[in-house]
């Protein structure tokens, strides 16, 4: 298989006794959408939180792209194309949409030094705003207020902000969380249709299992800081061992 | 029209004014005008750092004095050139902001407003006590006003004046400048979320730090040309109560405005003018009524204005 994009060896985490990621080893391939699941407190978010540097590791490596990134600081694994959206809403509530897009593509394209230019002359960096939010559903919705969104949109906004980052690898962390259905759909086909172009390559945690189950190419189920199982969809939904500590029968 | 336009009329209607002013005004006026737009120039650049980033510093009268202490100095020992002395007094402002501000912006919120408040009473007590070179309580004296290129003469309040409407006009211009660009931009980021502004690949700290730096930078301005209107400098303008003063200004006009910390000082210089030759304890009837001012119009009397006519910021 091609070089990982994302190495995990060894991975340690706990809050005092509470550990939420025991000798953790995992493999992210570049394309290859991926799905990590487990109960409540399972330690999903942690593992986000500390492979993208929000939380420092107790023990253990993170290489990206062949690089170790175990102590960098977030803004330069971002920099790298290491992005994640956040499981509660977490955008600039006070700017409109199109400035919440903005701010990432200025940043990453690294225009964000320019002191006394106008930030009405950045064409490309307006064009390729556009185009996110074109993407994810919000263009009409580009001069309001983040925080006058409905939660839906506030969701949409959540993970085109972390696209607008252009990420090579891409956290998001229950991006459908309180979507109605509809919605839910719309987002989960959008995801499905950027892995398939190959820029970006997904890992989302989901609580919903139809959702999960038909869209990954790969399962990883976390329960109380171990990797329970690890596969393709079909061999995880038969695992006895996943069945037993986490899905209950009635979801299959 | 378009509220740009109307933005950009009433801005050239008050340089206008402030010309008028400097022609045919009477020294007392003069000296207000003088003294409103040194505040202004402090205010405006203080508030990149707290209304537009978000960080509250209670120490920016130390960059305010590094800028007079700056300026004098030189003056007094190596030339006494105007313009250069002003760029020095900006320089050591400035730099003075980058060695407190890289201790500062790694903390946010009480903890970096702590900070800067400590680092301000360091600044105010090396002043105080370093007779030698600051002249301690009585300040540096006969600080002279050479003529601008050796020709163009300022030694008269008159003339003076429009190297300080230079100086303002400059800073409005700098400072809109930079509330309409792309680091502008990032900077309010960080105020309305920094967590996510890192995860946006932002360098939240060496942001906050350029927005110290500059808002230093500024203070210093105002510092060095205060310095040359009294002719002499002051230990207290490094003490805290004087870094309180962009603060309050900038909340009698509206954080959230690019107006607000120039009607801030209007309000505040005149008000304490007027109120001074009414009573001697102008100081509780001065505090009442800003009070009544910054509870009475949230988000600054700007502000309020701005919500009247409709539309929000940047
Ligand atoms: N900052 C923290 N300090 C202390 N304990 C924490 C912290 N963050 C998480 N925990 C604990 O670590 C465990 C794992 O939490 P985490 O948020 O990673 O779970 P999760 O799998 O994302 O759960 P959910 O499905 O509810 O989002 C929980 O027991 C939680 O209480
Ligand atoms: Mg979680």
């Amino acid at each position: 298989m091609s070089q990982p994009l994302l190495s995990v060896r060894g991975l340690y985490k706990a809050f005092g006794k509470v550990v939420t990621a025991r000798d953790l080893d995992i493999d992210f391939h570049p394309g290859q959408l991926t799905s990590i699941i487990g109960p409540n407190g399972a330690g999903k978010s942690t593992l986000i939180n500390v492979l993208t540097g929000a939380l420092p590791a107790d023990q253990g490596r993170i290489l990206f792209q062949g690089r170790d990134i175990t102590g960098l600081p977030v803004h330069q694994r971002v920099q790298m194309g290491l992005c994640r959206s956040f499981q509660v809403v977490n955008v600039f509530p006070g700017l409109s949409v199109f400035h919440n897009v903005q701010i990432p593509v200025l940043a990453l394209a690294g225009r964000g030094r320019r002191v006394l230019g106008s930030l009405a002359r950045e064409q490309e960096a307006r064009r390729e705003t556009e185009r996110i939010l074109e993407m994810v559903g919000l263009a009409d919705k580009a001069s309001q207020p983040a925080s006058a969104l409905s939660h839906g949109d506030q969701r949409l906004l959540e993970v085109g902000i972390a696209l607008a980052a252009r990420p090579r690898l891409l956290f998001l962390d229950e991006p459908t969380a309180g979507m109605n259905p509809v919605e839910r759909r719309e987002i989960l086909a959008g995801i499905q249709r950027l892995s398939r172009q190959g820029v970006t390559t997904f890992v989302i945690v989901e609580h919903d299992m139809d959702i999960v189950f038909s869209l990954s190419d790969r399962v990883i189920v976390l329960h109380r800081g171990d990797i329970i199982c690890d596969g393709e969809p079909s061999a995880v939904q038969c695992d006895p061992q996943v069945r037993e500590c986490y899905l209950g029968e009635e979801v299959l | 029209m378009s509220r740009t336009w109307i933005g950009r009329l009433c801005w050239a209607a008050v340089l206008l004014g402030l010309l008028v002013v400097g022609l045919v005004g009477s020294r007392f006026v003069l000296y207000l005008a003088m003294r409103v737009m040194l505040l202004a120039i402090f205010a405006l650049g203080y508030n990149l750092l707290f209304g537009r980033t978000g960080l509250l510093s209670f120490g920016h009268g130390a960059f305010y004095a590094g800028g007079a202490y700056g300026m004098a100095l030189f003056y007094l020992h190596l030339n006494p050139d105007p313009l250069l002395g002003i760029l020095v007094g900006v320089a050591v402002a400035a730099l003075l902001a980058l060695v407190i501000g890289f201790f500062c912006v790694r903390h946010t919120e009480i903890y970096f407003a702590m900070l800067t408040l400590a680092f301000g009473m360091m600044v105010f007590s090396l002043i105080w006590n370093l007779r030698e070179i600051t002249g301690g309580d009585d300040g540096l004296v006969g600080i002279g006003r050479d003529p601008v290129f050796g020709v163009i003469s300022i030694a008269r309040d008159g003339q003076f004046y429009f190297l300080v409407l230079l100086c303002f006009a400059l800073t409005l211009w700098v400072v809109h400048r930079i509330r309409s660009s792309p680091f502008g931009l990032i900077l309010a980021g960080i105020r309305e979320n920094h967590q996510r502004s890192e995860f946006a690949g932002v360098a939240v700290k060496r942001y906050r730090l350029a927005a110290f730096v500059i808002s230093g930078a500024f203070a210093g301005l105002s510092g060095a040309l205060g310095a040359m209107l009294e002719s002499n400098t002051d230990a207290f303008s490094a003490h805290w109560s004087h870094s309180a003063e962009p603060i309050l200004v900038s909340l009698i006009g509206g954080i959230q405005t690019f107006s607000g910390p120039v009607v801030g000082s209007a309000v505040f210089v005149v008000l304490r003018e007027v109120i001074e030759r009414y009573t001697e304890n102008w100081m509780l009837w001065f505090g009442l009524i800003l009070l009544v001012i910054i509870l009475g119009f949230r988000g600054g009397a700007m502000g309020a204005i701005e919500r009247r006519l409709g539309g929000g910021e940047s």
